[in-house]
């Protein structure tokens, strides 16, 4: 499993295919929430993992922020298995926002 | 994917949705009765449309809001899926056709235990039962032993002992002590109202401000010294005892709503979201109205110490309680509407279409104009309201319900737009691989 901040030319179409994925409270996308851990790539075996989390426990939306994942990478990569795992450790914190995420959540910190 | 999330714990959209559909409707008929009730609101004892006007609000609008709200948010707070969705239809019947028949009873003069009274007391009586085996049995299949979920628990047995002091008050009225409202107010207002809005609060703040390492011993804290100021406080009542303890209890009843605040505005001071949405806008309004509440009530409770007139006593109680019904409790409705209806209805139209199509977000439901017009006229509202309270104008009292009643009807007709919101699908345009050039440092490292 490779780290997002060293991901392959092809995990990061994975990555890429993420960021169309918002969060529907917040409006701005996961991948510039700092959701996403972790992202693998298996040509041979055709298959994906995602390892991410949420900035809440208990979050109402959890469920389709995690089925969205799924399909949009299935559509991207079509014939892979795509499996999505939620993770709590590590435990979420601010720091993990990128720069555009902060600025569409309105500002300074 | 992975299993234990709350999507999968919800309840079906229609045990909750019909909550807010009833809620809305009875805002609009107690800024209604309000225009009539005004007169009644300026002298020194209450007429019995005032008592028709408060259940119409706390039974009908708070009351059907919050048990609807808390059938989806108990699987959130408590991570587990409602205990009954049949218990919870049918406490919301009971509940919605109690009220009116309470409502009318008092509006038409009602002197004793008559029919439209007792069958809509026993009514509600019934549905607040039914509601808390629901939250009780879910908390017990519950693992998760927070403080917030303490405080709900906690808040459905003071809302257990409300109902049969007030169902007492009419079937036994002899029996009962002189202050009896009082108690009955008290037992309502603190260990229901409040000791539920702390609780569920706590939790949906930081999570919608995105606010986190948070203190949670404030919250800790708070709930046993509002506890023991709440027995102390029906003791002191009970019991006739020195107004210098219900001064006591009070002030420890103050410094566990003071608490609260403090958890609450730390939440909203390390946001993460800076810019307040109109549900956070509301909830932020909402905090604002309730330090009038606690400053009023705290004076209130020291009425007998300071040797208040009985007018000024009048008053006093009137703003207290009008700053909790009509302020805080309503701001924070009309906000968390948006924080929770639009998510509820998103859900069930589109969460089998992400990824598939390009969907609306639950922000995009509503009418933003409507939103920000029911902000301000509830505003100008509730301003005119205590004006005339203070003023002993029932001119001004009929300006405030005028204000309330257009915040009612633009809250409403984002209530029922959400509801009757059609599924719109457009073409999603995804990514294709290897065709875009990259910008690796919009990754944080």
């Amino acid at each position: 499993m490779a780290k997002i901040d060293n991901l392959s030319e092809v995990e990061l179409d994975v990555l890429d295919a993420i960021s169309t994925v918002p969060d529907p409270e917040v409006g701005v996308n996961i991948v510039d929430l700092g959701l996403i851990y972790e992202v693998a790539h298996d040509e041979e075996n055709k298959r994906i993992e995602v390892i991410m989390t949420l900035s809440a426990r208990g979050c109402p939306v959890g469920d389709a922020i995690l089925q969205h994942v799924q399909t949009v990478v299935g559509n991207v990569f079509p014939g892979f298995y795509v499996d999505v795992e939620l993770v709590w450790e590590p435990q979420w914190t601010p720091a993990l926002i990128t720069e555009a995420g902060k600025a569409e959540l309105g500002g300074e910190f | 994917m992975q299993a234990g999330l709350s999507t999968k714990n919800a309840p079906s959209p229609k045990v909750v949705l019909p909550h807010y559909a009833y809620g809305a409707i009875a805002f609009i008929a107690a800024a209604i009765v309000m225009f009539f009730a005004a007169d009644e609101m300026v002298v020194n004892t209450w007429g019995l449309k005032i008592y028709s006007l408060v259940h119409i609000l706390v039974l009908g609008w708070v009351t059907m809001i919050i048990f609807g709200a808390l059938y989806q948010l108990i699987p959130v707070v408590m991570e587990v899926k409602l205990y009954s969705e049949k218990l919870a239809m049918t406490s919301f019947i009971l509940l919605g056709t109690g009220t009116p028949f309470m409502a009318y009873a008092f509006y038409t003069s009602f002197t004793k235990g008559n029919m439209p009274m007792m069958l809509g007391g026993t009514l509600v009586i019934l549905a607040v039962i039914f509601f808390g085996i629901n939250a009780v049995g879910s908390a017990l299949k519950s693992k998760v032993k927070s403080v917030e979920n303490r405080f709900i628990v906690t808040s459905v047995f003071w809302l257990l002992m409300t109902v049969v002091m007030g169902f007492a008050v009419i079937a036994y009225p002899a029996g009962m002590p002189a202050n009896v409202k009082a108690i009955h107010i008290h037992l309502g207002v603190i260990g229901w109202f409040m000791m539920l809005v702390v609780g569920v609060a706590s939790v949906l703040m930081p999570m919608f401000f995105i606010s986190h390492q948070l203190n949670k011993k404030y919250l800790e804290t708070s709930y046993w010294v509002l506890n023991g100021g709440l027995v102390i406080l029906l003791l002191s009542f009970f019991m006739a005892m020195d107004p210098l303890v219900t001064g006591m209890a009070a002030i420890s009843i103050f410094a566990g709503f003071a608490l609260f605040v403090k958890y609450n505005y730390d939440a909203y001071a390390k946001r993460l979201r800076r810019k307040l949405d109109i549900g956070m806008k509301h909830s932020v309004l909402a905090f604002s109205l309730f330090f009038i509440t606690m400053a009023t009530g705290l004076l209130s409770a020291f009425a007998g110490v300071f040797g208040f007139s009985p007018d000024v006593v009048v008053k006093l109680n009137l703003v207290y309680m009008t700053s909790l019904f009509y302020g805080f409790l309503s701001a924070l409705i009309l906000g968390q509407m948006y924080k929770t209806l639009p998510f509820i209805v998103w859900l069930k139209l589109y969460q089998d279409k992400v990824g598939k199509f390009k969907t609306p977000l639950p922000a995009d439901m509503h009418n933003q104009f409507a939103a920000d017009a029911h902000y301000y006229a509830f505003v100008l509202g509730f301003v005119a309201l205590i004006a005339g309270e203070v003023l002993a104008s029932v001119i001004l009292i009929q300006v405030a319900a005028v204000f309330m009643l257009i915040a009612a009807l633009f809250y409403a007709y984002n209530t029922f737009l959400v509801l009757a919101h059609k599924e719109k699908l457009e073409e999603l345009v995804l990514p294709k691989p290897r065709a875009r050039a990259r910008v690796k440092n919009s990754i944080k490292k």
